[in-house]
């Protein structure tokens, strides 16, 4: 029965990678907004992660604020109330710092401000994930549900092969789900969500339509780091985590995007859902250190056949 | 209706524009006329705010435009169609019109702009769901026309609509301002090198040669006088 054995292993690593990849999908879809969308290089966008994962540590275990909603769903919604938290330190940052290298002021630049936000973001990495240590500490916290170490047992009817759907991965999966679909209801389909996209597409003829090119760069900015937090807040549910998470998961949100198309956010979110597929695949006959080596093969292999991505489309700002 | 007094801008030391003043009156087409790099573009800018001034005064209504953050001018209803189109490429056809109605005249009657575009340019009907990107040039003309009306302004500012346009397209393009003045009675500001073509749709005209007014008048004073006909009419003599 060694197939059995193989096939119970492939379809849990599926189902891992599905929910994994879902909350991957929407800290992407935060960053695609940023970068995909709004064309502003955000190096400290893990980061913006991070606070989203110790904003809902705080709410739920440190400081207990949410602990009447009990142990099960008050990690999910400190996770998403982790969004309108950053959501306000997207909002300042992008005031005081971001604003000054990207949208109208950049427009007409060569680089369109490129060289600015790299070295600014870096910069905002670099005091967000040290401050974080300050006045975090570095020991590793974890905002634990009783749902981590409980699972729904799918039998498959293949033998014995029964998929475990980790509770809490799936309902923070399914978290992440709705929150993608309403982010991209208010992009596609809102006066607001338009305004956000005539915005990127072209600041100055935006601002003959009196759009106020300026506070949208900022709305989509903190939506943006709002989005990318509450993934943080989910990754919380399931990961142990210290300040210095951001390093590992800038790097995933760089690949999705890219591998989903920049400027799609729907194509973001399936990048980020590929990566985290890839990852629960190869962890079946790779060692952990090789994952991420495994993830960008994929990245190559795909980015080499659609240079765009998956769902850019090559003509677009041609 | 739109009061230019004396106004002067410059880019990084240099002069663009020259105490240039021009009045635009209630139902008027307005031309502004002139040889590439005379400031046209420029002036239309200042108007939204996109260059700021060295001195002068533009008043629109009555009220200090200067004193006016850029994003809220179109508010105040003037509609600029820019110069190489400038439509949103990433969104569709119908999207952008939308966007042309972010102002509160414009969402206020959105439903009857929106069928008198469709009247004037029926193609964009048609395209309503394509990417405006992938548009032809005519196609895209009309599309930042449309956008502009879409706003329901007092003012319609015109910046080159006929520039890369094939002759017949170029000559539609005309039809329909001229359409647009005539039976909606708006106010129109032109920018124009095609000289014969502007100087015949409009009431009064204005000849700007490097950043300074030369010329200014009614039709038969521009099209009676020497300099015009022959620089830019290839009359004369």
């Amino acid at each position: 029965m060694e197939w059995e054995i193989l096939v119970e292993n492939l379809l849990n690593a599926l189902a891992a990678g599905i929910t994994i990849g879902c909350i991957y999908g929407l800290m992407c879809v935060g960053l695609s907004l940023i970068f995909g969308i709004m064309r502003v290089i955000n190096f400290a966008q893990g980061d913006l992660l991070m606070l989203g994962a110790y904003s809902a540590f705080y709410l739920v275990a440190a400081w207990g604020i949410l602990a009447f909603l009990g142990p099960e769903f008050g990690p999910f919604v400190g996770a998403i109330l982790a969004g309108p938290i950053v959501f306000a330190v997207g909002w300042l940052l992008h005031r005081w710092i971001v604003a000054r290298v990207s949208g109208l002021r950049t427009a007409a630049s060569l680089d369109e401000g490129h060289f600015g936000q790299l070295i600014v973001t870096l910069g905002i990495a670099l005091i967000l994930h040290n401050g974080g240590l300050i006045l975090f500490g570095s020991m590793p916290r974890a905002v634990s549900t009783p749902l981590s170490s409980s699972a729904w047992m799918v039998e498959t009817g293949i033998g014995d092969a029964t998929i475990f759907l980790n509770k809490a991965r799936v309902i923070a999966g399914l978290v992440a789900v709705v929150a993608v679909v309403a982010l991209y209801w208010l992009l596609d389909r809102s006066r607001l969500g338009k305004a956000l996209r005539a915005a990127a597409d072209n600041p100055t003829a935006a601002t003959y339509m009196g759009i106020d090119v300026d506070r949208a760069h900022r709305i989509a900015f903190a939506i943006g780091s709002g989005i990318t937090a509450v993934a943080g807040g989910l990754v919380a549910t399931y990961l142990s985590f210290t300040p210095f998470m951001g390093i590992d998961f800038v790097v995933i949100m760089y690949a999705g995007v890219v591998l989903g198309g920049m400027g799609s956010l729907l194509g973001a979110f399936w990048g980020g859902l590929t990566i985290g597929f890839v990852q629960q695949i190869s962890a079946l006959v790779l060692p952990p250190q090789l994952q991420n080596a495994a993830i960008f093969v994929v990245f190559l292999l795909i980015v080499s056949i659609r240079p765009q991505g998956m769902f850019g489309r090559s003509a677009e700002r041609a | 209706m739109l009061d230019i007094e004396d106004f002067s801008v410059a880019y990084g030391g240099l002069r663009a524009l020259t105490g240039v003043s021009l009045s635009v009156g209630e139902g008027q087409l307005v031309a502004i006329v002139g040889p590439n790099g005379a400031g046209k573009s420029t002036l239309f800018k200042a108007i939204s705010g996109i260059v700021p001034p060295v001195s002068g005064s533009i008043r629109f209504e009555g009220r200090d435009l200067l004193s006016v953050p850029p994003p809220q001018r179109a508010h105040l209803g003037i509609a600029h169609v820019p110069e190489g189109r400038q439509v949103f490429k990433t969104l569709t056809v119908r999207e952008n019109i939308e966007m042309g109605a972010y102002t509160e005249a414009g969402r206020a009657r959105f439903a009857q702009t929106l069928e008198r575009i469709h009247e004037l340019f029926p193609i964009l009907h048609e395209r309503a769901g394509q990417l405006a990107g992938t548009l032809s040039g005519g196609e895209q003309q009309m599309l930042a026309i449309a956008r502009g009306l879409a706003s329901a302004p007092r003012l319609l500012m015109l910046d080159e609509p006929s520039m890369g346009l094939a002759p017949t397209v170029a000559d539609q393009i005309f039809e329909r301002v001229s359409q647009i003045h005539r039976e909606d009675g708006l106010t129109i500001l032109l920018v124009e090198q095609r000289v014969a073509e502007a100087l015949e749709l409009c009431d009064r005209g204005y000849v700007l040669e490097t950043g300074r007014i030369v010329l200014d008048g009614p039709y038969q004073t521009l099209i009676s006088d020497d300099r015009v006909r022959r620089a830019y009419l290839g009359l004369g003599e």
